[in-house]
């Protein structure tokens, strides 16, 4: 499952318990070291558009190799053009709330009639749905599985219709082109009552990957685009795997995981300054003798907090994977 | 999700439900304040008394942990009502749920809106 932290800090009214794993210092040497990389080693952009975004940016791009390199300033004005969460924000806080979605992207889905592994249908996203809408701790929907028994060009499109037919919490699409963007947009302020409106509520939002290491798809900077010029929340989550696509010490895991994130963030609001943008995580280690994706591991654990203090030191909510 | 988050199973769901239910309670912590000092009571019941016999206690009962999947009984109780582990009766929550709950229905003329959008981006793309 997935976790929806609100960022939270030790001074908040409310009573509860905060974690650290990261020291004031470390935070900042994360930080200065992902300046680093950001500036010097850059991000491999694939789609033209993106590169002439981040080129009217002020970003140092190299058209042959398809390179960009952030400038510390350029991401010191995309973090400051954020909505922010917290008492600077306006209106109600979302202070140290933490919230909590189920995993998403799921290939297979075990049926829970028969106990078997199979590929999922459009009835099977729509029961995801309706007990997402049941569970009184699940607060919000993202999209479990892809139905197969639906065109493939409009997969998304039809799972974001079975999603909002069944829950009335919110839904996550998985939009990967612009054009699903503006479908799966469409299907949510027909239910929100209006664009506005989807921009207030927030009922229908979407997410994209980056490719670990240092790399911003096609299929990722058209949805941070469209979403950005939209105005609809987009979450910028990677996935990156320590020592495998991201150095084996986690450290550095955490410097290659957080320069894709604000490569994304800082693509998101050259586009639509003011873009409203989650900063996600999927991180965690590969396990080196199988090498499979660690997920339920201390790794994960330790990634997730210390991604939240990340998130928390940019004052922007985060979606943190990985319980 | 298992296997690294390929496979969703929606029985691991509802176990994830009532995890996150502890969870909150947890990190909600501990409430120090004159009620639950209970400094009066610990007078009144003193030394070698009992607690559950104050009113107070069975009122406190819906403050606690309340899982609904999670079994606390001693062994013997539970092999006497059939030995279900977790995952066998989170099964049948998720049975019943997706049996019995429905949202609030959205309205008809929405329902086709949604429809024939879905219809309009498959005639679009679909070939």
């Amino acid at each position: 499952m997935g976790e929806v932290q609100r960022n939270g800090r030790p001074t908040d009214p409310e009573p509860g318990l905060m974690i650290g794993v990261l020291s004031s210092a470390d935070i900042d040497d994360v930080h200065a070291g992902t300046l680093s990389v950001l500036e010097e080693t850059g991000v491999l952009v694939e789609d033209e558009a993106a590169l002439d975004l981040f080129a009217d940016g002020g970003c140092a791009v190299d058209r042959a190799s398809h390179l960009v390199r952030i400038p510390a300033q350029v991401v010191d004005e995309a973090l400051a053009a954020c909505p922010h969460a917290g008492p600077d924000a306006g209106g109600e806080s979302s202070l140290g709330r933490t919230e909590y979605a189920n995993f998403d992207e799921g290939i297979f889905y075990v049926d829970p009639r028969t106990g078997e592994r199979r590929e999922p249908g459009k009835e099977d996203v729509a029961h995801c749905a309706r007990l997402v809408d049941a569970l009184p701790n699940i607060d919000s929907y993202a999209a479990a599985v892809r139905p197969r028994d639906v065109p493939a060009a409009t997969a998304a499109i039809h799972g974001c219709e079975a999603a909002l037919l069944e829950t009335s919490k919110s839904v996550g699409a998985e939009a990967t082109t612009a054009w699903e963007v503006r479908v799966c947009a469409e299907l949510g302020a027909c239910v929100a009552g209006g664009m506005d409106e989807l921009r207030a509520d927030e009922s229908v939002s979407f997410g994209i990957c980056p490719v670990s290491p240092l790399q911003l798809p096609r299929e990722a900077t058209e949805v941070i685009v469209e979403c950005a010029r939209l105005g609809l929340s987009d979450t910028i989550l990677s996935m990156a795997l320590a020592g495998g696509s991201a150095p084996v010490g986690l450290a550095g895991t955490l410097v290659v995981h957080n320069a894709e994130v604000l490569s994304g963030i800082v693509l998101a609001q050259l586009a639509g300054p003011g873009a409203p943008v989650v900063y996600g995580s999927s991180t965690t280690a590969m396990d080196l003798r199988s090498g499979a994706a660690a997920v339920g591991t201390p790794e994960i654990a330790l990634i997730g907090v210390a991604v939240a203090q990340l998130a928390h030191r940019y004052r922007l909510p985060s979606l943190i994977a990985g319980m | 999700m298992t296997e690294s988050g390929m496979t969703f199973d929606p029985v691991q769901l509802a176990m994830d439900d009532e995890w996150i239910a502890m969870i909150r309670y947890f990190v909600r912590g501990v409430c120090v304040d004159a009620r639950t000092l209970a400094i009066e009571d610990i007078a009144c019941v003193g030394p070698f008394g009992d607690f559950l016999s104050l009113p107070g206690t069975l009122e406190g009962a819906s403050e606690q942990s309340l899982p609904t999947l999670m079994d606390r009984r001693v062994h013997e109780e539970w092999c006497a009502d059939g030995a279900d582990d977790m995952y066998a009766r989170a099964a049948r929550r998720v049975e019943e749920l997706l049996r019995d709950h429905r949202r609030e229905p959205l309205a008809d003329d929405t329902r086709q809106e949604l429809a024939a959008i879905v219809s309009r981006a498959d005639r679009e793309r679909a070939q």
